[in-house]
């Protein structure tokens, strides 16, 4: 039996079990990717100052340091299941099935879709995908794409494809319809936007710091947008005009656009057709929980932090003994935060393990994640501080619950 | 093509249209919109649609934020049933 498995190689998995060897923990890491860094792996972009974050570099030194400690790191194998019997934890992978005594699900996000007519065509992908083909695999997505969904991550990919040299046609909101919601509404599109500006487009940031006075300039802001959009990095971003149909028999041909009204209303008889031959959909992420719902843990649901996200402290414990979370599995933010996530569970785990870890150690980096979240120069939600507090405190009712069960 | 043609679980092939009209008629929670039009119940274990499907069912319904929207069971993952079989090694 192992004292610790992680599942997830990525920022928050790979500093975990970096952290726990050091401190003399016997680990085994699985992925069911075929390289360690997990989302890492596709991050390319230009820092505020000038530095320049390529994630393919620091899964490179993470991976490096992991095997100068000789860590034991499967790639390529898929867990399907999880149980806890007989106080340890079994995973389930592939064809194998280890024990351990304490088990650190770091799996991450998944990418939700936006639904448009004509989306199940072949050579529509998530813009995720995209990144992964363009960055880790070297393959070009297409010639000329269009991508659906305007969000930090669709806009961070965006310049990673140009970069690539792989043409952009457009960056465009998905329709209205029942299953697109806030993506699809201008308005809300442009205040979450302005709200990240310090990652969001240029040209918008300067609009919007006049715009966020109040919300009748807010709602000016949308009107007054150019129709045919904002050029970044000299790819239009619509935030007026909405792909209504993917065209295409066979695959994707092209797609219909149309102008819409700051509500996301099409306005009829705008209809115009921009060839390309692939599409990315971008409908965010959302922490990748399916693991920890096998488990019972309690789950809460929070918009800040993207969804579903396992009950847990501040120092990455769940309720359930020998089970931590850490990483976007907690709620979406950057690989930065993951990191110091990961290093704070495996001092946990240490602890918890009876290693000689000091309280004011585990402490010092919990206030490490805070201030490495205020200092991100990405942010998914522009709210993540408050979501983070509302967990703290379902964190604490629950607690609270369960000493007045033991009295 | 329209918006209620438009294939939302593409497992079952599932639409739009199916989903709207059935979360319309039942004002249906989205564990009930699953099981009366099996949209998120094929191969994929709604890995790509179950947003989609909360979303319709949460139209009609309010959200519990205690509890997760379509039920996630083991295998997570697609497995052979002979792997699922094998003895533990470790």
């Amino acid at each position: 039996m192992r004292d610790l498995i992680i599942i997830g190689s990525g920022p928050a998995g790979l500093t975990a079990a970096i952290t726990a060897a050091e401190h003399g923990l016997d680990i085994l890491v699985i992925d069911e990717y075929l390289k360690p860094g997990g989302r890492l792996l596709g991050q390319l972009y230009e820092e505020p100052g000038g530095n320049w974050w390529n994630g393919i570099e620091e899964s490179r030194k993470l991976a490096g340091r992991a095997s100068s400690l000789g860590l034991d790191i499967r790639l390529g194998i898929s867990v399907h299941n999880i149980e806890q019997i007989d106080g340890s934890w079994l995973v389930h992978a592939d064809c194998e099935t280890f024990e351990t005594k304490s088990l650190l699900l770091a799996t991450g996000a998944a990418e939700a879709p936006v639904a448009i007519p004509g989306w199940t065509l072949p050579g529509v992908m998530s813009v995720g995908a995209a990144q992964v083909m363009t960055n880790v695999h070297r393959v070009k997505p297409g010639q000329r794409g269009v991508i659906i969904g305007v969000n930090v991550l669709s806009s961070a990919i965006a310049m990673e494809l140009k970069i690539a040299d792989v043409e952009v046609a457009a960056i465009a909101l998905p329709k209205t319809n029942q299953v697109n919601g806030k993506a699809a509404n201008p308005s809300e599109v442009m205040n979450a936007l302005l709200h990240v500006s310090h990652m969001a487009p240029s040209p918008l940031v300067k609009m919007g710091s006049k715009l966020m006075t109040n919300d009748f300039m807010k709602r000016m802001g949308i009107t007054l947008y150019p129709k045919n959009g904002v050029r970044m990095w000299d790819i239009p971003v619509m935030l007026r005009k909405a792909v209504i149909r993917i065209e295409g028999t066979d695959q994707v041909e092209g797609v219909t656009l149309a102008t819409v009204t700051a509500e996301g209303k099409i306005i009829p008889g705008t209809e115009e057709v921009i060839g390309c031959d692939f599409v990315c959909i971008a409908g965010g992420l959302y922490p990748l929980a399916e693991l920890a719902a096998l488990t019972g843990c309690p789950f809460y649901h929070i918009d800040e932090l993207g969804g579903f996200v396992p009950l847990h402290s501040e120092d990455m414990r769940t309720p359930l003994d020998g089970l931590y979370v850490a990483g976007n599995i907690t709620g979406i933010e950057g690989a930065k935060v993951a990191m110091s996530q990961g290093k704070t569970a495996a001092l946990a785990i240490a602890k918890d393990h009876g290693q000689d870890i000091a309280d004011t150690s585990l402490s010092e980096a919990v206030r490490q994640i805070s201030s490495t979240r205020s200092d991100a120069h990405i942010q998914f939600h522009s709210e993540v501080e408050a979501g983070r507090r509302k967990l703290q405190e379902y964190w604490e009712q629950h607690a609270a619950g369960m000493r007045n069960v033991m009295v | 093509m329209t918006d209620r043609d438009m294939i939302v679980c593409r497992c079952e092939e599932v639409t739009y249209g199916e989903l709207v009209d059935t979360a319309g008629q039942f004002a249906c929670n989205s564990r009930e919109l699953k099981l009366r039009t099996r949209a998120g119940m094929g191969y994929c274990g709604g890995r790509t649609c179950r947003s989609l499907v909360d979303a319709i069912a949460l139209a009609a319904t309010e959200r519990d934020v205690t509890q997760i929207t379509l039920k996630y069971q083991p295998p997570v993952r697609p497995v052979h049933f002979g792997d699922l079989g094998a003895i533990p090694n470790d």
